[in-house]
């Protein structure tokens, strides 16, 4: 099985899994008990990772603020602006093809009667800043818009994005989650107020994140965890020490490599791209190429259906259009005005740190082995109406 | 939903998939629409009132794959009487088909009433 769905997670990477280890049995102090040394090593792994995250995010560690993964730093981020916002500011900006993480919360709002534009976007998915500008006004509380998106890959113009919220008075909010540790993110040089990352996405542990929280902006909301003090009152709840530890240690080896692995990853994807145009046929990319993670494609693979496509890859692991067998197609891949039954027979390729050449050209060859058995096994164009039917 | 093991084993290995080469005793059914999703076209070669070839083409999911791929397999060596004994429900019931994917048995069973119609057609034809 070649593994190509680094976008859904990853596998802690050993040197992660080695700092991380130590945190379980032998340091397992409260990071929150300040009256004993165990406590102490634990607050003290706390604090280094919070330094080795905020310097991959850009941000500085005042800023960071743990949580037990992206989906609770969406929410964190969405509900604790919407609880603190005056009642002259209830709107709410997003995008169709934002993630569930960030759409269900922003629907959420809509019940306790607010504003919620939900920006439609071109074909390539990438939003364009004047249909942005169009609907931000001195009633938005909040905009937010995927950094990199989950399914396709592309990168939105946060800094122009940023430039009009704030002309408004709006705070500004990226699921950055498919960014880090792939592109290179300065959270600062964006100018968002708040941004959303998760460790498992970058060879570290699943079930940590963090949101990323600008100096004075904490001001401008409230906790949707309440009940404990810790992360300077924004997030209640006993500090989960060793997956922290791991997310920051994930953090400081991908800043060690994140050039060197970008361009390697733009490259395998370029040839994965090629090979399937070459040996597939009638492939055609979902979302524009660039901006674009370095690991990430999404193809619609014309004449297969795309349930029977994603059965008939039992050699690779790839995620489809479509939740497994529930035949109900991507709301971003719709969004980008691909039809019910396109969005179903596309498939999404997420490249990663064990990606090898050699795992791509198995891919190729086995994506255009079942493409073309399941293509010659579908009859050619019905023939004119009542002929032998 | 999932699959049982007779409509994934009949994906991952089909037979009898093709088309049969033109001829008086060849007869074609087709039913469904690539617009609704599932598409098959099943071809019978009567001989002596018996069928002595299937070949199926199909477009669809997993389980019209299978669907078809059974309705030849059971079409080859039958009677035409005994043609008539295949029915929806039947293939519904041999696959396991889950209720959301019952359907495409009805293609495939339509399929194939066609291409036996038709075969008894051209070879009335012949006779004429």
């Amino acid at each position: 099985m070649i593994y190509l769905d680094h976008h859904a997670t990853t596998p802690v990477d050993p040197r992660v899994f080695e700092a991380m280890r130590p945190y379980f049995t032998e340091v397992f102090g409260n990071a929150s008990s300040r009256t004993h040394h165990a406590g102490w090593q634990a607050h003290d792994a706390v604090e280094k990772a919070r330094k080795q995250a905020a310097a991959l995010m850009g941000a500085d560690a005042r800023e960071v603020i743990f949580t037990s993964g992206a989906t609770e730093a969406n929410h964190l981020a969405i509900a604790g602006v919407a609880a603190a916002a005056p009642q002259d500011r209830r709107h709410v900006v997003t995008l169709v093809t934002e993630h569930k993480s960030v759409l269900a919360p922003v629907a959420r709002l809509v019940e306790s009667g607010w504003q919620v534009t939900e920006l439609a976007v071109p074909p390539g998915g990438i939003v364009e800043a004047g249909a942005v500008a169009a609907v931000v006004g001195p009633q938005t509380a909040l905009v937010t818009a995927m950094l990199a998106h989950n399914e396709i890959g592309v990168v939105q113009p946060l800094a122009e994005i940023v430039h009009i919220a704030h002309a408004h008075g709006a705070l500004v909010h990226t699921d950055a989650v498919q960014a880090l540790g792939k592109l290179p993110v300065d959270v600062h040089a964006l100018g968002v107020d708040l941004a959303s990352f998760s460790a498992h996405k970058l060879y570290g542990p699943k079930g940590v994140g963090a949101l990323f929280v600008r100096r004075g902006v904490e001001k401008r909301m409230r906790p949707v965890v309440t009940g404990g003090e810790q992360e300077r009152g924004l997030r209640g709840g006993t500090l989960n020490v060793p997956g922290i530890v791991g997310f920051g240690a994930a953090c400081a080896v991908a800043s060690g490599e994140i050039a060197d692995e970008a361009a390697r990853l733009e490259g395998l994807r370029d040839r994965l791209w090629a090979g399937l145009r070459e040996r597939v046929g009638e492939v055609s990319l979902n979302g524009a190429m660039a901006p674009r993670l370095p690991g990430n494609l999404n193809v619609h693979v014309a004449g297969v259906e795309g349930e029977t496509l994603l059965l008939g890859l039992t050699e690779i692991a790839v995620s489809s259009g479509a939740a497994c067998l529930s035949a109900e197609p991507s709301h971003a891949l719709l969004a980008l005005g691909l039809p019910r039954d396109a969005a179903l027979s596309s498939l999404r390729f997420g490249l990663g740190r064990g990606t090898t050449a050699e795992d791509v050209d198995q891919a190729v060859t086995h994506v255009a082995e079942v493409v073309g058995h399941l293509r010659a096994m579908a009859p050619a164009a019905r023939a004119s109406a009542g002929v032998r039917g | 939903m999932a699959y049982s093991a007779a409509v994934l084993d009949r994906v991952r290995n089909p037979q009898r998939v093709g088309v049969l080469p033109d001829a008086p005793e060849v007869g074609t059914g087709e039913a469904g629409s690539m617009d609704a999703g599932t598409f098959a076209r099943i071809q019978v070669r009567v001989e002596q009132g018996r069928i002595v070839a299937a070949r199926f083409k199909v477009f669809g999911c997993s389980a019209a794959i299978a669907a078809t791929g059974l309705v030849a397999e059971w079409l080859e060596g039958a009677s035409l009487a005994e043609a008539g004994l295949v029915t929806p429900e039947r293939v519904v019931q041999h696959l396991q088909l889950p209720e959301e994917r019952v359907h495409v048995a009805a293609v495939a069973v339509d399929a194939a009433r066609h291409a036996v119609r038709d075969a008894g057609r051209r070879q009335d034809e012949r006779h004429d």
